[in-house]
């Protein structure tokens, strides 16, 4: 069946059965493979993508559900790594193995936009991504800066632990 | 008498291909690769990858002059460095180049890695100078230069040869440092020697009048100066110089090793650009989905291919036998099927719907209660003593009190974040395998005995893998998907794990473990002998970490392992024996010192002052500033409360100058209902002589600090009827952000001998310090991991 959907600003039809997950139609089909595999259930949020604005994770997300939707992928952030959530990311050398860091940074950008100044509590209950590296204590400090860096006024508070 | 089969003879697959018309099959392929792109002229392909794109890590032919095997400097300055260590999250990717860096001098802003290759390995004899350390054949553990206690690299076994010309190209041993220093800093060595010799040449000035820093060689006398990259050519072509003519650095004269530096893989895997294997896709790929024998050593009795052989895309069924133990560290593994089609998710869908009956192995009667029984048992019996002094049962027998007590550990999984996949391509004299690997030259070797080819043909192509945690090399994704592209033979394949196979069926496990620990105490509450028994699987990875003896003084001491065989295949697994009995170790010494009604900290200080372990000073100044970092006797809040531990994670008694001591203190909260919180952790860690990157090293720690609390909270692997029954993150969960502390601090100390390492030194202390704070503050001493299966309510 065909399907359309406009994912980081270019419109595709992809023709895949109804029930395929985003996720695979983004990797195999769109060669997009920098939202990751990680459980294919739902849980460890490895393939963290945008629909419609909001953070999902898109190995349960059949195609069919997401047809005429507008899709961010990680890849669709910035195409240097300029994004400020990204750039924090570089500063605080937050990636270990990074496998799930691009759905890491896709729930950020998600929360951010929601909460532009987040609390530690905003964090704990914004992003529930699973790193298996452990890199949560910069990813923290990471969100931090971001804030810091997106804020409109450069005087923003800075909440940053050591 | 009929000959014996060859490794690649019976680890031959049967392919049973689908009916479907040939020329409808491609049809099928190329509406699923091919998607329509309406709109703007979008730059990307959506048919294949090119196997080549410039983001992929691996090793490629340079074409610029190569000053030698390690080193690429490009007309423009740019250098390459090649690795051979794999980069799973602990920063070698980086500390590899910096060694090299260290010594070539060249500007750190112009450098790139690229994995080496393991092909060339198989081809290239190591070069002679690589051959020889200028610190000597072992230099000794307090010489900054090269060694680690492996100044002498183990020379060959069946499965890997270190003479080739990237001599060590495994991921393992804590070792990426410690075990390639020397060569590595020969490798800088040599090419800046060589670079300074072409200048010299150009200049006609001799080579002592020159000097060179980030990239520039200078003729002070002159004034002139002249780039690498105008001189990398000429360089390229010089003589190798006498191995004694190449300097290494003192570690006094270190610029670059030592300082923070941000890691050369980060911008890559914060675009999503990275390549890990799973992102390979090879023109004309088949995709496989595998599913081998739930129970370890079983294999595949019958299926029934008519049920998918009409769903779309589907290719074919591939039935491969058990991997040859040889090939994967006499691990046992299953035989199974994979299901070939045109994207993954045909295939795996395909799979799912597969009617499978197996061939059950004889060990369906086991559980983790009667397994868990059989290790009781074993320490019953005489087992492999590991240490002993004075006559232990005659000083027990006049003990003013015994203390005893019976621990236990599960299974654990690694559980890195990228399920196993490989994508395989078998022709009838080549192999190309694209592969996350901590081990690329066995994989060589394994691709070479299935696929019948010399180890010269195979091509391993190593990717950024996603997680390690000791997991590659350790499993048969390699195998799977050389015997499925064997079987069809020409066309690549890319096999690829479900989360479910990958940790319940393909993977090994840290072993499940148990103690017996048995301690009589003088009337001061100091002990005066120690039984310390522990088991495990008989494959368990390094039993005797922790016990070989541990630093506290017991007059009469004996330590032994004892093993039971099982059918699950254990290897190792971050830190290896190391969590187990730290566990064991630092929880008993805990009782003894509630028992005799001492503080602590206070009481391991001074056990550990009456020893005569070595570096004991060291010993004390880890214990002291944990202590002091987490104000250890200042009140806490109603419910809180501190948990220390402390280790040295040395391997043998050999190389007892080779250790990384690190004290741990918990800060833990526990509700009235039996909530756990870790609210901190301080961490006192061993610098050594000094780190390459420091910055990996407080991030290796800061992720230790997760995996600790995820070993002591959470984590558990249980049997029953044979197989594990947790098989993805609903039911061995992974911590996230709201668990993880929201105060760490690490301190570093500065001792003078070489490190065992530091991506696994941290984390074995942190469940003993966890749970002796649970301790402190509920009075429930937890002898079995992990937390969650007790009711900590207190009141």
């Amino acid at each position: 069946m065909a399907f359309a959907l406009t994912v980081n600003g270019f419109r595709y039809v992809v023709d895949v059965e109804p029930e395929t997950p985003l996720l695979w139609v983004l990797r195999d089909t769109l060669d997009l493979t920098g939202t990751k595999y990680g459980c294919g259930i739902g849980q460890c949020g490895a393939c963290t993508v945008h629909v419609n604005g909001r953070a999902v994770r898109s190995c349960s997300l059949p195609i069919k559900a997401a047809a005429g939707a507008t899709i961010t992928t990680i890849e669709g952030l910035s195409v240097d790594g300029t994004h400020p959530v990204q750039l924090a990311w570089k500063q605080l050398d937050v990636p270990q193995c990074g496998y799930c860091q691009s759905g890491m940074i896709m729930a950020t950008v998600a929360l951010l936009q929601r909460t532009p100044a987040p609390t530690d509590d905003d964090i704990d209950d914004g992003v529930t991504n699973a790193c298996r590296c452990g890199t949560y204590h910069r990813v923290r400090q990471a969100i931090h800066r971001a804030a810091a860096l997106m804020s409109p006024s450069p005087s923003g508070s800075v909440e940053e632990k050591q | 008498m009929t000959p014996k089969k060859t490794i690649s003879e019976a680890m031959t697959a049967h392919v049973e291909k689908a009916d479907m018309d040939r020329r409808q099959f491609f049809i099928t392929t190329g509406a699923v690769g091919g998607a329509l792109v309406v709109g703007l002229g979008w730059p990307r392909r959506v048919e294949a990858v090119d196997v080549t794109t410039p983001a992929a890590p691996w090793y490629r032919e340079s074409s610029a002059p190569e000053i030698n095997a390690w080193i690429v400097v490009a007309p423009d300055d740019t250098v390459t460095i090649r690795i051979g260590q794999t980069e799973l999250g602990q920063g070698v990717w980086t500390a590899c180049a910096m060694m090299i860096a260290e010594e070539l001098q060249c500007d750190w802003s112009k450098v790139r890695g690229e994995y080496a290759s393991a092909n060339r390995d198989a081809r290239e004899k190591a070069p002679e100078w690589t051959l020889k350390n200028p610190a000597g054949p072992k230099p000794a553990p307090t010489d900054p230069r090269g060694g680690g206690g492996s100044g002498d690299l183990p020379a060959t076994n069946e499965r890997v040869s270190w003479s080739g010309v990237y001599r060590r190209m495994s991921t393992h041993r804590s070792g990426s440092v410690k075990m390639n220093l020397y060569f590595y800093q020969l490798a800088g060595a040599e090419a800046r020697e060589r670079l300074l010799l072409a200048a010299a040449e150009r200049w006609n000035v001799p080579r002592s009048e020159l000097t060179a820093k980030d990239s520039v060689i200078t003729h002070a006398a002159t004034g002139r100066t002249m780039r690498y990259g105008q001189v990398a050519a000429r360089a390229a072509q010089l003589p190798h110089p006498h191995p004694e003519t190449i300097r290494i650095k003192s570690a006094h004269e270190f610029t670059l090793m030592g300082t923070e530096r941000h890691n050369l893989d980060v911008p890559s895997k914060v675009t999503g650009q990275a390549v890990y294997a799973i992102d390979v896709k090879v023109p004309g790929t088949l995709y496989a989905c595998a599913k081998a024998c739930p129970v370890w050593g079983g294999d595949v009795k019958s299926y029934n291919f008519n049920a998918i052989r009409n769903r779309p895309g589907v290719h074919s069924v591939v039935q491969f036998p058990r991997p040859d133990r040889g090939l994967i560290r006499d691990r046992q593994f299953s035989g199974g099927v994979a299901v070939v089609a045109d994207s993954w998710w045909h295939a795996k869908t395909a799979l799912d719907a597969l009617p499978i009956e197996w061939d059950y192995p004889p060990y369906t009667h086991l559980n983790t209660e009667n397994m868990q029984r059989a290790l009781i048992e074993a320490m019953k019996a005489p087992g492999r003593e590991l240490f002993q002094r004075g006559n232990v049962e005659q000083a027990m027998a006049g003990a003013a009190r015994i203390v005893e007590a019976t621990y236990d550990v599960p299974y654990l999984a690694r559980a890195r974040m990228e399920p196993g996949n490989a994508t395989a391509l078998v022709t009838d004299d080549r192999v190309d395998i694209w592969i996350g690997d901590q081990s690329p030259q066995e994989t060589r070797f394994s691709a070479s005995q299935i696929a019948g080819v010399p180890q010269e043909n195979v091509y391993v192509h190593t990717t950024h893998l996603g997680g390690g945690f000791g997991r590659n090399g350790n499993g048969p994704q390699a195998e799977h998907a050389v015997m499925v592209a064997k079987a069809l033979k020409g066309r690549p394949v890319k096999l690829q794990w479900t989360r479910e196979e990958d940790w319940s069926v393909g993977t090994t496990y840290r072993a499940m473990g148990a103690a017996h620990l048995r301690a009589g105490l003088d009337p001061d509450g100091y002990p005066i002998a120690m039984d310390l028994r522990t088991a495990a699987d008989r494959n368990a990875a390094a039993p005797e970490r922790g016990l070989i003896p541990p630093a506290y003084f017991v007059p009469h001491l004996r330590t032994s392992n004892h093993f039971a065989d099982f059918h699950v295949p254990c290897s190792t697994r971050r830190a290896t024996g190391s969590p187990s009995n730290v566990f064991f170790v630092e929880s008993f010494i805990e009782e003894l010192a509630h028992a005799a009604g001492k503080d602590p900290y206070e009481y391991r200080r001074t056990l550990i002052s009456r020893s005569t372990i070595v570096f004991k000073e060291d010993w004390l100044k880890a214990l002291d500033m944990a202590a002091e970092m987490s104000g250890w006797g200042k009140p806490l809040p109603e419910g809180w409360a501190r948990g220390i531990a402390i280790d040295d994670r040395r391997s043998n008694r050999e190389e007892a100058d080779v250790c990384t001591i690190c004290a741990v203190v918990c800060t833990v909260s526990v509700s009235k209902a039996g909530a756990v919180r870790l609210e901190r952790v301080d961490v006192a860690f061993d610098e050594g002589f000094g780190f390459v990157n420091p910055l990996s090293v407080r991030k290796q720690i800061e992720g230790q600090v997760a995996w600790g609390w995820n070993d002591a909270m959470h984590q558990a692997f249980t049997v029953k009827d044979g197989r594990m029954e947790q098989n993805n993150f609903h039911d061995f969960p992974v911590s996230r952000m709201r668990e993880y502390p929201r105060d760490v601090n690490i301190r570093f100390f500065r001792t003078n001998h070489w490190l065992e390492g530091v991506g696994e030194e941290a984390m074995s202390q942190i469940p003993p310090a966890i749970v002796n704070a649970v301790f402190r503050v509920t009075g429930k001493r937890v002898r079995s991991l992990p937390l969650r299966k007790h009711d900590l309510n207190w009141a």
